[in-house]
Protein backbone atom coordinates (compact mmCIF):
# COMPACT_ATOMS: atom_id res chain seq x y z
CA UNK A 1 0.00 0.00 0.00
CA UNK A 2 1.00 3.58 0.57
CA UNK A 3 4.06 2.82 2.79
CA UNK A 4 7.12 3.05 0.89
CA UNK A 5 9.95 1.05 1.01
CA UNK A 6 12.12 2.94 -1.83
CA UNK A 7 15.77 4.06 -0.40
CA UNK A 8 15.97 7.56 0.05
CA UNK A 9 19.15 9.19 0.92
CA UNK A 10 19.44 10.24 4.69
CA UNK A 11 20.03 14.17 6.02
CA UNK A 12 23.45 14.20 7.44
CA UNK A 13 25.17 16.75 7.76
CA UNK A 14 28.83 15.02 8.30
CA UNK A 15 29.20 11.36 8.03
CA UNK A 16 27.04 9.73 11.39
CA UNK A 17 28.84 8.35 14.31
CA UNK A 18 28.21 4.86 15.36
CA UNK A 19 26.13 6.39 17.79
CA UNK A 20 23.66 8.01 15.77
CA UNK A 21 23.21 5.85 13.38
CA UNK A 22 21.63 3.65 15.86
CA UNK A 23 20.09 6.18 17.44
CA UNK A 24 18.03 8.32 15.10
CA UNK A 25 15.95 4.88 13.65
CA UNK A 26 15.89 4.50 17.46
CA UNK A 27 14.44 7.89 18.21
CA UNK A 28 12.36 7.81 15.39
CA UNK A 29 10.65 4.14 15.03
CA UNK A 30 10.65 3.02 18.59
CA UNK A 31 7.41 4.52 19.68
CA UNK A 32 5.44 3.69 16.59
CA UNK A 33 6.66 0.15 16.45
CA UNK A 34 6.12 -0.25 20.32
CA UNK A 35 2.53 0.68 19.62
CA UNK A 36 2.37 -1.74 16.82
CA UNK A 37 3.50 -4.32 18.67
CA UNK A 38 1.87 -4.33 21.15
CA UNK A 39 -1.66 -3.34 20.22
CA UNK A 40 -1.71 -5.30 16.77
CA UNK A 41 0.84 -8.24 16.38
CA UNK A 42 0.18 -9.19 20.18
CA UNK A 43 -3.37 -8.92 20.38
CA UNK A 44 -3.41 -11.17 16.87
CA UNK A 45 -1.26 -13.68 18.08
CA UNK A 46 -3.47 -14.37 21.39
CA UNK A 47 -6.40 -14.51 18.85
CA UNK A 48 -4.40 -16.90 16.68
CA UNK A 49 -3.58 -18.31 20.07
CA UNK A 50 -6.99 -18.28 21.02
CA UNK A 51 -8.37 -19.96 17.77
CA UNK A 52 -6.19 -23.32 18.70
CA UNK A 53 -7.94 -23.47 22.55
CA UNK A 54 -10.72 -24.78 23.96
CA UNK A 55 -12.21 -22.96 26.92
CA UNK A 56 -13.88 -23.95 29.78
CA UNK A 57 -15.29 -21.39 32.42
CA UNK A 58 -11.91 -21.22 34.04
CA UNK A 59 -10.31 -20.44 31.22
CA UNK A 60 -8.12 -21.98 28.70
CA UNK A 61 -7.69 -25.69 28.75
CA UNK A 62 -5.55 -27.09 26.32
CA UNK A 63 -4.50 -27.46 22.73
CA UNK A 64 -7.53 -28.28 19.85
CA UNK A 65 -8.27 -28.59 16.08
CA UNK A 66 -11.97 -28.64 16.95
CA UNK A 67 -12.64 -25.24 16.36
CA UNK A 68 -11.37 -25.23 13.06
CA UNK A 69 -13.12 -28.56 12.39
CA UNK A 70 -16.52 -27.18 13.80
CA UNK A 71 -16.81 -24.90 11.71
CA UNK A 72 -15.18 -26.65 8.27
CA UNK A 73 -17.65 -29.67 8.84
CA UNK A 74 -20.71 -27.19 9.72
CA UNK A 75 -23.51 -26.90 7.37
CA UNK A 76 -24.90 -24.04 8.09
CA UNK A 77 -21.92 -22.08 7.99
CA UNK A 78 -20.77 -23.42 4.61
CA UNK A 79 -24.05 -21.85 3.43
CA UNK A 80 -23.30 -18.82 4.94
CA UNK A 81 -20.18 -18.82 3.46
CA UNK A 82 -21.58 -18.83 0.37
CA UNK A 83 -24.31 -16.29 0.48
CA UNK A 84 -21.33 -14.15 1.69
CA UNK A 85 -19.58 -14.68 -1.30
CA UNK A 86 -22.38 -14.27 -3.47
CA UNK A 87 -23.02 -10.99 -1.96
CA UNK A 88 -19.49 -9.48 -1.88
CA UNK A 89 -19.02 -10.94 -5.54
CA UNK A 90 -21.94 -9.47 -7.00
CA UNK A 91 -21.21 -5.82 -4.87
CA UNK A 92 -17.37 -5.75 -5.89
CA UNK A 93 -18.86 -6.70 -10.20
CA UNK A 94 -21.59 -3.54 -9.56
CA UNK A 95 -18.82 -1.40 -8.36
CA UNK A 96 -16.21 -2.33 -11.11
CA UNK A 97 -19.38 -2.01 -13.54
CA UNK A 98 -20.05 2.03 -12.57
CA UNK A 99 -16.26 2.42 -11.10
CA UNK A 100 -14.52 1.80 -14.00
CA UNK A 101 -16.23 4.27 -16.41
CA UNK A 102 -16.36 6.63 -13.58
CA UNK A 103 -12.71 6.34 -12.95
CA UNK A 104 -12.14 7.08 -16.60
CA UNK A 105 -14.70 9.90 -16.88
CA UNK A 106 -12.68 11.47 -14.17
CA UNK A 107 -9.52 11.11 -15.59
CA UNK A 108 -10.14 11.81 -18.86
CA UNK A 109 -13.63 13.74 -19.33
CA UNK A 110 -14.17 16.10 -16.81
CA UNK A 111 -12.09 18.46 -17.08
CA UNK A 112 -12.62 21.48 -14.13
CA UNK A 113 -14.97 19.41 -12.63
CA UNK A 114 -12.63 16.60 -11.95
CA UNK A 115 -11.08 17.74 -8.80
CA UNK A 116 -14.55 19.13 -7.43
CA UNK A 117 -16.20 15.26 -8.45
CA UNK A 118 -12.99 13.57 -6.28
CA UNK A 119 -13.87 15.76 -3.59
CA UNK A 120 -17.15 14.71 -3.55
CA UNK A 121 -16.62 10.72 -3.61
CA UNK A 122 -13.96 11.62 -0.92
CA UNK A 123 -16.87 13.44 1.21
CA UNK A 124 -19.35 10.24 0.28
CA UNK A 125 -16.84 7.97 1.77
CA UNK A 126 -16.25 10.78 5.20
CA UNK A 127 -20.47 10.53 5.91
CA UNK A 128 -21.02 8.17 8.30
CA UNK A 129 -21.23 4.45 7.19
CA UNK A 130 -24.09 3.95 10.05
CA UNK A 131 -25.92 6.95 8.49
CA UNK A 132 -26.18 5.68 5.09
CA UNK A 133 -27.19 2.44 6.14
CA UNK A 134 -30.05 4.33 7.39
CA UNK A 135 -31.01 6.23 4.88
CA UNK A 136 -31.23 3.38 2.35
CA UNK A 137 -33.57 1.58 5.31
CA UNK A 138 -35.63 4.50 5.21
CA UNK A 139 -35.95 4.42 1.54
CA UNK A 140 -36.48 1.12 0.78
CA UNK A 141 -38.34 -0.30 3.53
CA UNK A 142 -42.21 -1.45 3.22
CA UNK A 143 -43.33 2.08 4.31
CA UNK A 144 -40.42 3.64 2.70
CA UNK A 145 -40.13 6.73 0.56
CA UNK A 146 -39.79 4.57 -2.84
CA UNK A 147 -42.97 2.35 -2.10
CA UNK A 148 -44.79 5.34 -1.49
CA UNK A 149 -44.05 7.25 -4.50
CA UNK A 150 -44.80 3.82 -6.65
CA UNK A 151 -48.27 3.64 -4.91
CA UNK A 152 -48.93 7.36 -4.70
CA UNK A 153 -48.31 7.47 -8.18
CA UNK A 154 -50.48 4.34 -9.15
CA UNK A 155 -47.65 1.87 -10.46
CA UNK A 156 -48.30 -0.34 -7.79
CA UNK A 157 -51.03 -1.54 -5.79
CA UNK A 158 -49.38 -2.85 -2.86
CA UNK A 159 -45.73 -1.97 -1.37
CA UNK A 160 -42.66 -4.11 -2.61
CA UNK A 161 -41.35 -5.31 -0.11
CA UNK A 162 -38.97 -6.98 -2.01
CA UNK A 163 -36.34 -4.02 -1.47
CA UNK A 164 -35.53 -4.74 2.32
CA UNK A 165 -34.00 -7.32 4.23
CA UNK A 166 -32.85 -9.49 2.05
CA UNK A 167 -29.64 -10.04 -0.31
CA UNK A 168 -30.63 -7.02 -2.87
CA UNK A 169 -30.28 -4.40 0.15
CA UNK A 170 -26.88 -5.49 1.40
CA UNK A 171 -25.52 -5.47 -1.96
CA UNK A 172 -26.94 -2.08 -2.72
CA UNK A 173 -25.78 -0.33 0.99
CA UNK A 174 -22.60 -2.47 0.65
CA UNK A 175 -21.82 -1.37 -2.74
CA UNK A 176 -22.74 2.59 -2.19
CA UNK A 177 -20.46 2.18 0.93
CA UNK A 178 -17.45 1.00 -0.51
CA UNK A 179 -17.22 3.12 -4.41
CA UNK A 180 -14.66 5.43 -2.89
CA UNK A 181 -12.17 3.03 -2.36
CA UNK A 182 -12.77 1.14 -5.65
CA UNK A 183 -12.93 4.48 -7.98
CA UNK A 184 -9.87 6.35 -6.51
CA UNK A 185 -6.93 3.74 -7.47
CA UNK A 186 -8.89 3.00 -10.36
CA UNK A 187 -8.50 6.20 -11.25
CA UNK A 188 -5.11 7.29 -9.87
CA UNK A 189 -4.10 3.86 -12.21
CA UNK A 190 -5.74 5.65 -15.30
CA UNK A 191 -3.45 8.94 -14.93
CA UNK A 192 -0.47 7.28 -14.95
CA UNK A 193 -1.16 5.94 -18.61
CA UNK A 194 0.20 7.90 -21.62
CA UNK A 195 -2.55 8.69 -23.59
CA UNK A 196 -0.51 8.54 -26.97
CA UNK A 197 -1.44 5.04 -26.49
CA UNK A 198 -4.63 5.61 -27.30
CA UNK A 199 -3.84 7.92 -30.61
CA UNK A 200 -1.41 5.04 -31.35
CA UNK A 201 -4.14 2.47 -31.12
CA UNK A 202 -6.50 4.42 -33.15
CA UNK A 203 -3.64 4.93 -35.95
CA UNK A 204 -3.26 1.09 -35.97
CA UNK A 205 -7.35 0.59 -36.89
CA UNK A 206 -8.40 -0.33 -33.17
CA UNK A 207 -12.32 0.19 -32.27
CA UNK A 208 -12.72 1.76 -29.03
CA UNK A 209 -13.38 -1.90 -27.23
CA UNK A 210 -10.12 -3.28 -28.82
CA UNK A 211 -8.05 -0.40 -27.47
CA UNK A 212 -10.04 -0.63 -24.04
CA UNK A 213 -9.24 -4.47 -23.78
CA UNK A 214 -5.65 -4.96 -24.74
CA UNK A 215 -4.27 -1.14 -24.17
CA UNK A 216 -6.54 0.51 -21.52
CA UNK A 217 -7.21 -2.79 -19.36
CA UNK A 218 -3.64 -3.98 -19.07
CA UNK A 219 -2.38 -0.90 -17.83
CA UNK A 220 -4.85 -0.33 -14.96
CA UNK A 221 -4.78 -3.75 -14.14
CA UNK A 222 -2.50 -2.90 -11.07
CA UNK A 223 -5.41 -0.11 -9.53
CA UNK A 224 -7.98 -2.75 -10.02
CA UNK A 225 -6.31 -5.06 -8.13
CA UNK A 226 -5.79 -1.98 -5.05
CA UNK A 227 -9.67 -1.66 -5.38
CA UNK A 228 -9.87 -5.58 -5.23
CA UNK A 229 -7.65 -5.52 -1.81
CA UNK A 230 -9.04 -2.19 -0.24
CA UNK A 231 -12.69 -3.22 -1.35
CA UNK A 232 -13.72 -6.73 -1.57
CA UNK A 233 -11.83 -8.32 1.41
CA UNK A 234 -13.58 -5.98 3.76
CA UNK A 235 -16.95 -6.66 1.80
CA UNK A 236 -16.29 -10.61 3.50
CA UNK A 237 -16.37 -9.39 6.67
CA UNK A 238 -19.38 -6.37 6.81
CA UNK A 239 -21.34 -7.37 9.27
CA UNK A 240 -23.27 -3.93 10.76
CA UNK A 241 -25.15 -3.58 6.38
CA UNK A 242 -26.47 -7.24 6.73
CA UNK A 243 -27.55 -6.96 10.36
CA UNK A 244 -29.43 -3.79 9.40
CA UNK A 245 -30.70 -4.16 5.89
CA UNK A 246 -30.02 -8.26 5.33
CA UNK A 247 -33.19 -9.60 7.43
CA UNK A 248 -32.56 -13.63 7.53
CA UNK A 249 -31.20 -13.93 4.31
CA UNK A 250 -28.62 -11.60 4.13
CA UNK A 251 -26.87 -12.93 7.21
CA UNK A 252 -23.08 -12.96 6.77
CA UNK A 253 -19.95 -14.03 7.99
CA UNK A 254 -19.27 -10.80 10.06
CA UNK A 255 -22.67 -11.44 11.73
CA UNK A 256 -21.24 -15.05 12.50
CA UNK A 257 -18.14 -13.66 14.07
CA UNK A 258 -20.21 -11.28 15.93
CA UNK A 259 -22.84 -13.51 17.18
CA UNK A 260 -19.96 -15.92 18.30
CA UNK A 261 -18.39 -13.34 20.00
CA UNK A 262 -20.84 -11.29 21.82
CA UNK A 263 -24.02 -13.08 22.01
CA UNK A 264 -22.76 -16.26 22.82
CA UNK A 265 -19.92 -15.23 24.44
CA UNK A 266 -17.51 -18.41 22.52
CA UNK A 267 -14.30 -16.20 22.05
CA UNK A 268 -12.17 -19.93 20.63
CA UNK A 269 -14.97 -20.09 18.38
CA UNK A 270 -15.05 -16.54 17.15
CA UNK A 271 -10.99 -16.54 17.37
CA UNK A 272 -11.20 -19.43 14.85
CA UNK A 273 -13.96 -18.02 12.50
CA UNK A 274 -11.78 -14.72 12.49
CA UNK A 275 -8.70 -16.52 11.82
CA UNK A 276 -10.08 -18.42 9.03
CA UNK A 277 -11.65 -15.38 7.09
CA UNK A 278 -7.77 -13.54 8.14
CA UNK A 279 -6.10 -16.55 6.11
CA UNK A 280 -8.74 -16.22 3.18
CA UNK A 281 -7.62 -12.48 2.45
CA UNK A 282 -4.07 -12.98 3.46
CA UNK A 283 -4.52 -15.55 0.47
CA UNK A 284 -6.34 -13.32 -1.56
CA UNK A 285 -4.46 -10.44 -1.09
CA UNK A 286 -0.99 -12.47 -2.38
CA UNK A 287 -2.42 -13.62 -4.93
CA UNK A 288 -3.76 -10.00 -5.94
CA UNK A 289 -0.65 -8.42 -5.55
CA UNK A 290 1.33 -11.32 -7.59
CA UNK A 291 -1.45 -10.90 -10.40
CA UNK A 292 -0.83 -6.35 -10.16
CA UNK A 293 2.86 -7.46 -10.70
CA UNK A 294 2.58 -9.61 -13.42
CA UNK A 295 0.56 -7.42 -15.60
CA UNK A 296 2.36 -4.71 -14.50
CA UNK A 297 6.14 -6.54 -15.59
CA UNK A 298 3.77 -7.69 -18.88
CA UNK A 299 3.27 -3.73 -20.26
CA UNK B 1 -5.43 15.87 -21.75
CA UNK B 2 -5.66 15.31 -25.11
CA UNK B 3 -7.14 12.17 -26.62
CA UNK B 4 -8.16 10.22 -29.24
CA UNK B 5 -11.36 11.31 -30.67
CA UNK B 6 -12.48 7.71 -31.33
CA UNK B 7 -11.91 6.69 -27.61
CA UNK B 8 -14.41 10.26 -27.13
CA UNK B 9 -16.69 8.89 -29.34
CA UNK B 10 -17.19 5.79 -26.95
CA UNK B 11 -18.33 6.96 -24.01
CA UNK B 12 -19.96 10.40 -25.17
CA UNK B 13 -20.42 13.48 -22.83
CA UNK B 14 -24.20 13.04 -22.58
CA UNK B 15 -23.26 9.32 -21.11
CA UNK B 16 -20.31 10.68 -19.79
CA UNK B 17 -22.70 13.24 -17.45
CA UNK B 18 -25.37 10.61 -16.96
CA UNK B 19 -22.68 8.44 -15.21
CA UNK B 20 -21.57 11.38 -13.02
CA UNK B 21 -25.02 12.77 -12.18
CA UNK B 22 -26.83 8.66 -11.54
CA UNK B 23 -23.22 8.02 -9.21
CA UNK B 24 -23.67 11.25 -7.13
CA UNK B 25 -27.71 10.50 -6.77
CA UNK B 26 -27.11 6.93 -5.02
CA UNK B 27 -24.26 8.29 -3.29
CA UNK B 28 -25.78 11.31 -1.76
CA UNK B 29 -29.86 11.10 -2.44
CA UNK B 30 -30.90 9.03 0.22
CA UNK B 31 -28.49 11.18 2.81
CA UNK B 32 -29.93 14.80 1.16
CA UNK B 33 -33.82 12.62 1.43
CA UNK B 34 -32.88 11.87 5.17
CA UNK B 35 -32.24 15.52 6.18
CA UNK B 36 -35.11 16.60 4.60
CA UNK B 37 -37.02 14.55 6.53
CA UNK B 38 -35.40 15.35 10.13
CA UNK B 39 -37.36 18.45 9.08
CA UNK B 40 -40.94 16.46 8.73
CA UNK B 41 -43.24 16.91 11.66
CA UNK B 42 -44.40 12.88 11.10
CA UNK B 43 -43.71 10.19 13.51
CA UNK B 44 -42.81 7.99 10.60
CA UNK B 45 -40.45 9.01 7.78
CA UNK B 46 -42.40 8.69 4.92
CA UNK B 47 -44.72 11.19 2.70
CA UNK B 48 -46.47 12.93 3.14
CA UNK B 49 -45.05 16.05 4.38
CA UNK B 50 -46.78 16.95 7.28
CA UNK B 51 -45.27 20.20 7.68
CA UNK B 52 -41.59 21.88 9.01
CA UNK B 53 -40.50 21.69 12.19
CA UNK B 54 -37.20 21.37 14.41
CA UNK B 55 -39.08 19.57 17.51
CA UNK B 56 -36.74 16.53 16.22
CA UNK B 57 -33.56 18.35 16.92
CA UNK B 58 -34.49 19.67 19.96
CA UNK B 59 -35.49 16.10 20.97
CA UNK B 60 -32.00 15.20 19.75
CA UNK B 61 -30.67 17.42 22.18
CA UNK B 62 -32.53 16.52 24.97
CA UNK B 63 -31.65 12.96 24.04
CA UNK B 64 -28.75 11.91 26.82
CA UNK B 65 -28.07 8.90 24.64
CA UNK B 66 -27.78 10.77 21.76
CA UNK B 67 -25.81 13.60 22.71
CA UNK B 68 -23.37 11.19 25.09
CA UNK B 69 -22.47 8.82 21.86
CA UNK B 70 -21.70 11.99 19.99
CA UNK B 71 -19.63 13.37 22.77
CA UNK B 72 -17.96 10.04 23.10
CA UNK B 73 -17.00 10.33 19.00
CA UNK B 74 -15.86 13.38 19.24
CA UNK B 75 -13.68 13.16 22.26
CA UNK B 76 -12.20 9.70 21.00
CA UNK B 77 -11.69 11.08 17.28
CA UNK B 78 -9.75 14.14 18.86
CA UNK B 79 -7.36 11.84 20.72
CA UNK B 80 -6.99 9.76 18.65
CA UNK B 81 -6.03 12.27 15.85
CA UNK B 82 -3.58 13.77 17.57
CA UNK B 83 -1.84 10.48 18.74
CA UNK B 84 -1.93 9.06 15.12
CA UNK B 85 -0.70 12.56 13.91
CA UNK B 86 2.49 12.16 16.14
CA UNK B 87 2.87 8.02 15.82
CA UNK B 88 2.37 9.23 12.28
CA UNK B 89 5.11 12.15 11.49
CA UNK B 90 7.22 10.09 13.09
CA UNK B 91 7.30 6.89 11.35
CA UNK B 92 6.73 8.29 7.96
CA UNK B 93 9.95 10.48 8.33
CA UNK B 94 12.14 7.38 10.13
CA UNK B 95 10.71 5.32 7.08
CA UNK B 96 11.55 7.84 4.14
CA UNK B 97 14.64 9.24 5.38
CA UNK B 98 16.70 7.20 7.43
CA UNK B 99 17.86 3.96 6.54
CA UNK B 100 17.66 1.50 9.12
CA UNK B 101 17.94 -2.69 9.38
CA UNK B 102 15.00 -4.22 8.84
CA UNK B 103 12.93 -1.19 7.70
CA UNK B 104 11.09 -3.64 4.80
CA UNK B 105 9.62 -5.51 7.51
CA UNK B 106 8.94 -2.55 9.46
CA UNK B 107 7.48 -0.39 6.82
CA UNK B 108 5.63 -3.94 5.81
CA UNK B 109 3.93 -4.19 9.20
CA UNK B 110 2.66 -0.73 8.88
CA UNK B 111 0.73 -1.70 5.56
CA UNK B 112 -0.59 -4.88 7.12
CA UNK B 113 -2.60 -2.85 9.97
CA UNK B 114 -4.30 -1.52 7.01
CA UNK B 115 -5.64 -4.46 4.97
CA UNK B 116 -6.37 -6.54 8.28
CA UNK B 117 -10.40 -6.66 8.03
CA UNK B 118 -11.41 -4.05 10.74
CA UNK B 119 -14.06 -6.58 12.29
CA UNK B 120 -10.73 -9.13 13.52
CA UNK B 121 -8.77 -6.33 15.06
CA UNK B 122 -12.09 -5.55 16.77
CA UNK B 123 -12.47 -8.95 18.10
CA UNK B 124 -8.08 -9.82 18.72
CA UNK B 125 -8.58 -6.50 20.73
CA UNK B 126 -11.32 -7.80 22.40
CA UNK B 127 -9.59 -11.12 23.53
CA UNK B 128 -6.07 -9.02 24.35
CA UNK B 129 -8.05 -6.97 26.74
CA UNK B 130 -9.78 -9.68 28.48
CA UNK B 131 -6.30 -11.37 28.71
CA UNK B 132 -4.86 -8.66 30.35
CA UNK B 133 -7.95 -8.07 32.31
CA UNK B 134 -8.14 -4.09 31.06
CA UNK B 135 -11.88 -2.99 31.62
CA UNK B 136 -13.73 -2.47 28.33
CA UNK B 137 -13.92 1.53 27.88
CA UNK B 138 -13.57 4.67 25.94
CA UNK B 139 -9.93 4.08 26.26
CA UNK B 140 -9.67 0.40 25.09
CA UNK B 141 -11.52 2.22 21.80
CA UNK B 142 -9.31 4.73 22.10
CA UNK B 143 -6.02 2.37 21.82
CA UNK B 144 -7.42 0.37 19.54
CA UNK B 145 -8.18 2.96 16.62
CA UNK B 146 -4.60 4.60 17.44
CA UNK B 147 -3.15 1.27 15.64
CA UNK B 148 -5.21 1.15 12.96
CA UNK B 149 -5.17 4.82 12.26
CA UNK B 150 -1.78 6.15 12.42
CA UNK B 151 -0.13 3.74 9.95
CA UNK B 152 -3.08 5.65 7.39
CA UNK B 153 -1.22 9.08 8.53
CA UNK B 154 1.62 7.28 7.67
CA UNK B 155 0.91 6.61 3.79
CA UNK B 156 -0.13 10.08 3.33
CA UNK B 157 2.47 11.51 5.06
CA UNK B 158 4.83 9.28 3.30
CA UNK B 159 3.81 10.17 0.30
CA UNK B 160 4.49 14.12 1.02
CA UNK B 161 7.85 13.44 1.84
CA UNK B 162 8.53 11.10 -0.77
CA UNK B 163 7.56 13.59 -3.07
CA UNK B 164 9.88 16.29 -1.77
CA UNK B 165 13.58 16.20 -2.52
CA UNK B 166 15.51 15.57 0.53
CA UNK B 167 18.25 17.49 -1.43
CA UNK B 168 16.71 20.68 -0.07
CA UNK B 169 17.18 19.57 3.39
CA UNK B 170 20.94 18.91 3.15
CA UNK B 171 21.19 22.34 1.51
CA UNK B 172 19.55 23.58 4.43
CA UNK B 173 22.10 22.01 6.98
CA UNK B 174 25.46 22.64 4.83
CA UNK B 175 24.46 26.38 5.29
CA UNK B 176 24.27 25.97 8.86
CA UNK B 177 20.90 25.39 9.69
CA UNK B 178 20.35 23.53 13.09
CA UNK B 179 18.13 20.06 13.00
CA UNK B 180 15.27 21.63 14.38
CA UNK B 181 15.42 25.00 12.12
CA UNK B 182 15.67 22.02 8.98
CA UNK B 183 12.68 21.10 10.12
CA UNK B 184 10.64 23.95 10.98
CA UNK B 185 11.67 25.90 8.16
CA UNK B 186 12.49 23.57 5.21
CA UNK B 187 10.21 20.11 5.98
CA UNK B 188 7.38 21.64 8.13
CA UNK B 189 5.91 24.23 5.18
CA UNK B 190 6.34 20.97 2.60
CA UNK B 191 4.51 18.24 4.79
CA UNK B 192 1.63 20.63 5.84
CA UNK B 193 -0.90 20.04 3.48
CA UNK B 194 -0.22 16.19 3.96
CA UNK B 195 -0.56 16.57 7.42
CA UNK B 196 -3.67 18.35 7.43
CA UNK B 197 -5.23 16.29 4.91
CA UNK B 198 -3.58 12.96 7.21
CA UNK B 199 -5.21 14.86 10.05
CA UNK B 200 -8.62 14.61 8.28
CA UNK B 201 -8.80 11.29 7.54
CA UNK B 202 -7.73 10.21 10.85
CA UNK B 203 -10.54 11.81 12.43
CA UNK B 204 -12.52 10.44 9.68
CA UNK B 205 -11.33 7.25 10.61
CA UNK B 206 -11.82 7.25 13.98
CA UNK B 207 -15.27 8.95 14.19
CA UNK B 208 -16.84 6.43 11.58
CA UNK B 209 -15.50 3.73 12.76
CA UNK B 210 -17.75 0.86 14.02
CA UNK B 211 -16.09 -2.97 14.09
CA UNK B 212 -13.36 -1.72 16.18
CA UNK B 213 -15.76 0.26 18.64
CA UNK B 214 -18.58 -1.78 18.74
CA UNK B 215 -16.37 -5.03 19.78
CA UNK B 216 -13.98 -2.90 22.25
CA UNK B 217 -16.06 -0.46 23.96
CA UNK B 218 -17.98 -2.18 26.67
CA UNK B 219 -20.98 -0.66 27.36
CA UNK B 220 -19.61 2.80 26.39
CA UNK B 221 -21.33 3.77 23.18
CA UNK B 222 -19.50 5.85 20.58
CA UNK B 223 -21.98 7.54 17.52
CA UNK B 224 -22.05 4.95 15.23
CA UNK B 225 -22.54 2.21 17.92
CA UNK B 226 -25.48 4.49 19.00
CA UNK B 227 -27.19 4.61 15.77
CA UNK B 228 -26.78 0.87 15.27
CA UNK B 229 -28.50 -0.12 18.73
CA UNK B 230 -30.96 2.41 17.89
CA UNK B 231 -31.32 1.37 14.41
CA UNK B 232 -31.69 -2.65 15.59
CA UNK B 233 -34.56 -2.20 17.75
CA UNK B 234 -36.23 0.76 15.55
CA UNK B 235 -37.03 3.12 18.21
CA UNK B 236 -36.56 6.69 18.31
CA UNK B 237 -36.27 6.94 14.78
CA UNK B 238 -36.80 10.36 13.86
CA UNK B 239 -34.10 11.80 16.68
CA UNK B 240 -31.50 9.51 14.76
CA UNK B 241 -32.37 11.84 11.74
CA UNK B 242 -32.15 14.70 13.57
CA UNK B 243 -28.76 13.44 14.96
CA UNK B 244 -27.56 11.95 11.70
CA UNK B 245 -27.89 15.31 9.53
CA UNK B 246 -26.08 17.39 12.10
CA UNK B 247 -22.75 14.54 12.15
CA UNK B 248 -23.63 14.72 8.18
CA UNK B 249 -23.66 18.52 8.13
CA UNK B 250 -20.51 18.71 9.97
CA UNK B 251 -18.53 16.13 8.40
CA UNK B 252 -19.01 18.36 5.11
CA UNK B 253 -18.16 21.35 6.36
CA UNK B 254 -14.97 19.61 7.50
CA UNK B 255 -14.17 18.05 4.33
CA UNK B 256 -14.41 21.56 2.56
CA UNK B 257 -12.52 23.73 4.98
CA UNK B 258 -9.87 21.09 4.65
CA UNK B 259 -9.78 21.43 1.02
CA UNK B 260 -10.36 25.22 1.05
CA UNK B 261 -7.08 25.42 3.53
CA UNK B 262 -5.15 23.03 1.17
CA UNK B 263 -5.82 24.99 -1.07
CA UNK B 264 -4.56 27.76 0.40
CA UNK B 265 -1.87 26.84 1.39
CA UNK B 266 -0.72 24.58 -2.03
CA UNK B 267 -1.40 28.09 -3.80
CA UNK B 268 0.97 29.87 -1.21
CA UNK B 269 3.77 28.16 -2.46
CA UNK B 270 2.86 28.05 -5.73
CA UNK B 271 2.06 24.56 -5.97
CA UNK B 272 -1.07 23.48 -8.38
CA UNK B 273 -4.95 22.35 -7.50
CA UNK B 274 -3.02 18.56 -9.05
CA UNK B 275 -0.73 18.82 -5.89
CA UNK B 276 -3.69 18.90 -3.51
CA UNK B 277 -5.73 15.99 -5.70
CA UNK B 278 -2.76 13.75 -5.76
CA UNK B 279 -2.87 14.84 -1.27
CA UNK B 280 -6.14 12.75 -1.65
CA UNK B 281 -5.86 10.17 -3.95
CA UNK B 282 -2.38 9.63 -2.11
CA UNK B 283 -4.43 8.73 1.10
CA UNK B 284 -5.95 5.76 -0.38
CA UNK B 285 -3.35 4.44 -2.50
Amino acid sequence: MGVPTASVPTVTGERPSRFSKLLKPFAFMSLPTAVLVLLFLVPMGILVYFSFQYGDLTGQAGFTFSNFTDILGDELYRRIALTTFEIATIAMIAQLIVGIPLAYVLAYKAGRFELPLLLALVLADELNPMVRIYAWRMLLGREGLINDALTSIGLIDAPIDALLFNKFSVIVVLSTSYLTYTVIPIYASMKAVDSGLFEAARDMGAGWFTTFRRVLLPLIAPGIFIALLLVYVPLFTDFAAPTLVGGTTGYMLGNVVSDLVLENGNLNAGAAMSFLMLLAAALFSLVAYQLSRVKQGAK
Amino acid sequence: MPLSRRIQRALPNGLSIALVGLVMLILFGPVILLALFSFNDSTVISLPWEGFTTRWYTEAINDDGAMHAIWNSVMVASVVTVASLILGTLASWGLTRIKFRGRPLVAGIHGAVLVVPWLIIGVAGLIFFSQIEMALSLNTIILMHIVVTFPLVVAVVSAGLIRFNPSLEEAAIDMGASQFQMMRYVVMPQIAPSLAAAAIFAFAWSFNNFEISFFTGGFEQTFPVWVYGVLRHSSNLPVVNAASTVIAAAQVLLVFGLWYGMKLMTRKRGGSDREAAEMITGAVR
